[in-house]
């Protein structure tokens, strides 16, 4: 009697599931937020009968086995890196990325994050960091008499310094590209670090290279869609009940055997 | 005679049993991509050697039950839109075609992710097979796009056809899990369509499961009694018969 155990790894996928989904609903006002969706695969199955073998020395065969499965696994939550929606926020500082690229962040580590939230402050040195303190890689330090700060669609930041009439380049922001967005191993704080499975960055300026191109004055939303979120979490719940039925039928038919004598 | 009844109502428990099993399986898989529902079939098996057609009153032949097959039941499942650009859902009779390290198997499930090199795979990480051997994109290249025929482009211009695989008996196909199928004679698909950004979802319906669950659930518990009032039925024997008034 395996159903038991076969309802609990329903159960237990299905909790999974609801927990991805929370978290992308909790998510859903966080900058850069990108959701992650639950994915399911059948556990081996058990071959009582197996197709193709023969029924009788005349050559027939049996036309379809029997096969008992053991359940359901999670077997990943990749995360969905399509465009979130751009917001204008007015701030001079904000970027959002239309494209593929992330920014890059400077760990206190020394390893480098990768992030689509742009929303960038300056820190007392004037340092463009992120809402965490961390600089930006490459790093661009804005003099504190400059106004005005421009950051162009190819990164390029510029500013009028002090009283001058025309604007100084500061740097050029740079994005990073990666083959498997989705292989990206998420730190929080809106930032992630490379694997093995995303593949090494490539580190291109905005424009070049499908990294896409910048918006000041903007910023990424997150790419959660209520709807779905919603319907995907009736969805769950309403299969963990059906799974949390099919327990307490396997334990009915248990009942039914010890009651025997 | 009572042996054999009892022997005939445990043939049905067992085969009960191993339902329930198919029931939750399928319950648990009801959110797994590209699932496909199984049906546990039965058939009677006649018991030979109790069989006599000599005497004048024949006997009357005994049938137990047997689970015989499990089929899939191959009808699409709902197709949700995902929004990814490398999810794709087919809708048809066809397969993806992906090749696992134990050789070529096929699958259902278009959730479809890139390696670090840029191969299209699917979740475990086996190639996603076209036409010409597997599907490969460049670092730099954006916009990739799967033509209802199967045609994979990107940026940088074509980059092959997904192998869609149909079979004459789907039947034949053996469940490897991890949402892979084996065996099986593919033919080039002929009815079958590509949808990207979608993913077909399993085709377990809550409601016929649960029905399922409740018919087994019964009938084994109706068998038991059954089982049970034979027991009696003995027993009362036993003492009757055993009762002397010597």
């Amino acid at each position: 009697m395996k159903a038991l155990y076969i309802a609990s790894t329903g159960m237990s996928a299905q909790e999974r599931n609801v927990e991805v989904i929370s978290n992308n609903i909790a998510n859903m006002r966080t900058t850069g937020f990108k959701r992650q969706r639950a994915e399911f695969e059948d556990l081996l199955y058990q071959q009582i009968n197996r197709a193709g073998s023969s029924t009788s020395d005349q050559g027939t065969v049996v036309p379809a086995g029997l096969e008992i499965g053991s359940g359901v696994r999670t077997v990943s939550t990749p995360r969905v890196m399509s465009q979130g929606s751009i917001n204008l926020t007015e701030r001079e500082l904000d970027v959002a990325i239309r494209g593929e690229g992330f920014f890059m962040i400077n760990l206190p580590d020394g390893r480098t994050a990768y992030t689509r939230d742009g929303s960038f402050e300056r820190d007392p040195d004037g340092t463009m960091v992120n809402s965490s303190g961390y600089a930006l890689d490459p790093g661009i330090t804005i003099p504190g008499d400059a106004t005005t700060v421009a950051i162009s669609a190819d990164g390029m930041v510029s500013a009028f310094v002090g009283n001058d009439s025309i604007p100084t380049q500061l740097g050029q922001l740079q994005l990073a590209r990666f083959v498997n967005k989705s292989g990206l191993e998420s730190l929080g704080d809106n930032m992630f670090v490379a694997t093995a499975a995303s593949g090494p960055a490539q580190v291109s300026v905005p424009t070049a290279n499908g990294t896409g191109n910048l918006l000041q004055n903007s910023l990424e939303m997150a790419n959660v869609n209520s709807v779905t979120e919603i319907a995907d979490l009736i969805a769950a719940q309403r299969a963990y009940e059906m799974n949390a039925r099919v327990i307490s039928g396997a334990d009915q038919m248990m009942q039914a055997t010890s009651q025997l004598r | 005679m009572i042996e054999n009844a009892q022997l005939i109502s445990l043939s049905r428990q067992i085969a009960l049993q191993r339902q329930m099993d198919v029931v939750a399986n399928n319950m648990a898989n009801i959110n797994t991509t590209g699932f496909k529902a199984e049906n546990l079939l039965f058939e009677e098996y006649i018991m030979p050697v109790a069989r006599d057609g000599d005497f004048p009153r024949m006997d009357q032949p005994l049938s137990y039950v047997q689970d015989w097959a499990t089929m899939h039941d191959l009808t699409s499942g709902a197709m949700v839109q995902t929004g990814s650009e490398l999810d794709a859902a087919l809708n048809g009779d066809g397969f993806f075609t992906v090749q696992a390290p134990a050789g070529e198997r096929y699958s259902k499930s278009g959730a479809f992710q890139l390696s670090a090199n840029g191969t299209l795979v699917d979740l475990n990480g086996n190639p996603v097979l076209g036409t010409g051997g597997p599907i490969q994109f460049g670092p730099e290249e954006t916009g990739i796009q799967i033509a209802g025929d199967g045609s994979v482009s990107s940026s940088a211009g074509a980059k092959g056809q997904l192998r869609i695989a149909e079979f004459a008996n789907p039947q034949d196909l053996k469940r490897d899990g991890s949402n892979l199928y084996s065996g099986g004679v593919p033919q080039a698909a002929t009815n079958t369509r590509v949808m990207q950004g979608f993913v077909e979802r399993s085709n377990v319906s809550g409601v016929s499961e649960m029905a399922e669950m409740i018919r087994v659930t019964r009938s084994y518990e109706s068998i038991a009694a059954l089982s049970q009032k034979q027991d009696e039925l003995r027993r009362t024997a036993i003492q009757r018969l055993g009762d002397t008034n010597a």
